[in-house]
């Protein structure tokens, strides 16, 4: 092919209206990009991630975990164990947590503190699973298997012989938020009574609490 | 009975063992008689591989143990029901922290069955109403944990997240509540993880609680005979060997173990720890006592002074629920028990006037402090001059420590033969209490009354020398040679 043939080709297919919509979705696509990044940067800020009141429940105990204050200074942020890596994944997290904001808005008062602690622990399951799903990778983000070395020399040797067949949240679970047991383990009869306690409420309130949503 | 003959005696005592002993038991430890493919949980080697690192120690301790060798590992004790209050999920499998009575039964069911109902397996339930007048009150519910539930055993809390409640666990204590509702803890006596023989047939197995102001028992086994040769022969004991039966498989002397549940003779073992136990010696005043044995494998100490509870009565148990009589132990019963193992060793009228020698010596303490001193308090508090409250007025700590403290100490000494804990840690002190303090006291509390409250309950047997303030001795070292002025 010659450049005398494409020429005119060129010039039938790229008229004036197609040079218009070509320039106006390569910059479209500029801008979505950049709003999406800018989204992202802006809704991964655990300021924005504590904006809803029922979110600092979480973030309480987050400050006291060694994600939050390490000798190191390393700092995990919300988004970043929460949120997966990449435009797109992050992109289908942000838009699958959207369900979130419709069920603080439309759901249970998740801003009251008793009726948060009782939905706890369906929050840590469906987080775990969700961990499981992507084998761990925003874990994987800063924790780096073959780097594992731990202050106990046993820490090398289990992470290298004791891992096979496992996700880092298979046995790192509770690390962060308020210990919820296994779903295997988990008794709501249990939980409700020592939410009940917490919270200075009457025998049965909880079961109440959860039926009337 | 001092006038059997030894064979006659021989046939009662075996007539107790089938009584007050768990079917088919013999004359040793049990074996467990199950198949070994019982156990081996196939998730056992991976627990093996991570804790061997994680947790060398115990790893190494349950490698060397007899359930090591056997091949019994971590998953065959520590597994559990997701439905379990305390079932935990880890590294994948489902298993509590704490086994339980009921878990080490699985295997070793006579055991078991000898340890329910007991004192030890009782000792959390049997003081639980009262522990919060003296612990919490006195100090705080913190010494609770660390203090009165390390031995007696907690109740076990598991919190609504599935954690054990830290003000309830770790304890080891021998009448712990476990969450599956059993009572005891086996590791109480026998360390984890290595469950040796020969460490629990130690007196060391019994000193974490054994010892101290209210029952010194390693103090006073130590300061006794028994515990000066058990020193001397301690490399003769074999205390590792598979069975252990007195004068069988070791003589040099005896243990805790020996007296208190050993084999003997014909005498079987048994994890009933007070079931040759003739006395209550912590009390204010001692009782001898029946051992009540239920149909449901429960047992309960009555005052033998009452009424003796016929077969296949129903009676109130200390956890206030029903059960059905099967079987009661008198105190001579349990005496003859005893007797059969002082006779590997001591002849019977030596046994016997050992134990008369005991006898008295609770007798005496009940008849001229015991009985007075809870009488006397009895009128103050009936007499509207002591408030209701325990500990809130001097008079009841001074009366506490004569009997719990002093008064258990002189009963414990005699029990077990040290003079010093019978005398000067015990007897005397109750004496120098009695009169130096307490009746001191209970004059003050009562005032004017004290001719009523008081003195109707120092009877001339016990306390009429105070009645000759004339009959001088030359004790205290005055106006004697060397002894001052």
């Amino acid at each position: 092919m010659s450049a005398t043939t494409r020429g005119p080709w060129l010039g039938r297919v790229l008229t004036r209206p197609v040079v218009i919509a070509l320039a106006a979705g390569g910059l479209g696509g500029v801008l979505s990009m950049v709003f999406l990044l800018e989204f992202h940067r802006l809704t991964s800020t655990n300021a924005f991630c504590t904006s809803c009141h029922s979110m600092t429940f979480a973030a309480e105990a987050y400050r006291r975990s060694a994600h939050y204050s390490s000798p190191s200074g390393v700092r995990a942020s919300c988004a970043d164990c929460h949120v997966s890596e990449g435009l797109f994944a992050a992109t289908w997290d942000h838009a699958v947590g959207a369900k979130d904001l419709i069920k603080q808005l439309l759901g249970p008062d998740y801003d009251d503190p008793a009726v948060n602690a009782l939905h706890l622990p369906d929050a840590a399951f469906a987080a775990r699973d969700w961990f499981r799903r992507r084998d761990s990778a925003t874990c994987k983000r800063c924790h780096t298997l073959d780097a594992i070395a731990g202050k106990r020399a046993d820490t090398l040797a289990i992470h290298r012989d004791e891992t096979a067949g496992k996700t880092c949240v298979d046995c790192h679970y509770n690390l962060v938020h308020r210990p919820v047991p296994d779903r295997r383990t988990f008794k709501r009869e249990a939980w409700n009574r020592m939410v009940e306690v917490e919270h200075g409420l009457a025998p049965g309130a909880a079961a109440r609490l959860l039926a009337e949503e | 009975m001092p006038d059997r003959a030894p064979s006659a005696q021989r046939a009662w005592g075996l007539a107790l063992c089938v009584l007050l002993s768990f079917p088919g038991s013999h004359a040793q430890a049990a074996k467990v008689q199950l198949d070994p493919s019982v156990w081996g949980h196939p998730a056992g080697a991976d627990c093996v591989s991570c804790h061997s690192k994680s947790s060398a120690g115990l790893a190494r301790e349950w490698e060397e143990s007899a359930h090591g060798k056997a091949g019994v590992n971590c998953m065959d004790c520590h597994q559990a029901d997701p439905a379990d209050p305390d079932a935990r999920e880890h590294e994948g499998q489902v298993i509590a922290t704490i086994v339980s009575p009921k878990d080490c039964g699985r295997c070793h069911t006579q055991e078991l069955a000898e340890q329910q109902g007991s004192v030890h397996a009782e000792a959390h339930s049997l003081i639980a109403e009262r522990v919060p007048a003296l612990a919490h009150n006195l100090t705080g519910a913190a010494m609770q944990a660390s203090g009165c539930d390390q031995c007696h055993g907690s109740r076990v809390k598991v919190r609504g997240d599935g954690t054990l409640d830290p003000a309830t666990w770790p304890n080891s204590g021998i009448g712990r509540i476990n969450p599956d509702g059993s009572k005891g803890s086996c590791s109480a006596c026998h360390g984890r993880h290595r469950f040796s023989k020969a460490q629990a047939r130690e007196p060391e197995a019994c000193v974490r609680c054994h010892s101290g102001p209210d029952s010194p028992d390693k103090e006073i086994f130590e300061a006794s005979k028994h515990g000066m040769i058990y020193v001397a022969q301690r490399a003769n004991m074999n205390l590792a060997a598979p069975e252990w039966v007195a004068g069988r498989d070791y003589t040099a002397a005896p243990t805790c173990v020996t007296c208190h549940m050993g084999a003997a003779g014909k005498l079987p073992t048994t994890h009933d720890v007070g079931m040759r136990n003739v006395w209550s010696l912590n009390t204010p005043v001692s009782e001898r006592q029946l051992l009540v044995v239920l149909e449901d494998g429960e047992k309960l100490e009555l005052p033998a002074g009452g009424e003796i509870p016929r077969r296949g009565a129903e009676i109130r148990k200390a956890d206030g629920t029903l059960g059905k009589v099967k079987a009661v132990g008198s105190p001579q019963q349990r005496r003859q028990a005893m007797g059969l193992v002082c006779q590997e060793c001591h002849g019977k009228a030596f046994a016997m006037a050992f134990m008369s020698q005991f006898d008295s010596v609770v007798e005496l303490f009940n008849g001229k402090f015991g009985e007075p001193a809870r009488a006397i308090m009895g009128e103050l508090y009936a007499r509207n001059l002591l408030t209701p409250l325990p500990f809130d007025e001097p008079i009841e700590l001074t009366y506490w420590e004569l009997w719990h403290d002093e008064g258990a100490r002189a009963r414990h000494g005699a029990a077990m033969a040290s003079p010093n804990h019978a005398w000067w840690e015990g007897m005397y002190l109750v004496g120098r209490n009695f009169y130096g303090r307490f009746l001191p006291e209970a004059r003050a509390v009562a005032g004017e009354q004290a001719a009523q409250a008081v003195d109707p309950h120092l009877g001339e047997e016990h306390h009429g020398w105070l009645k000759r303030p004339e009959a001088a001795n030359p004790i205290l070292g005055i106006g004697t040679p060397g002894g001052g002025q």
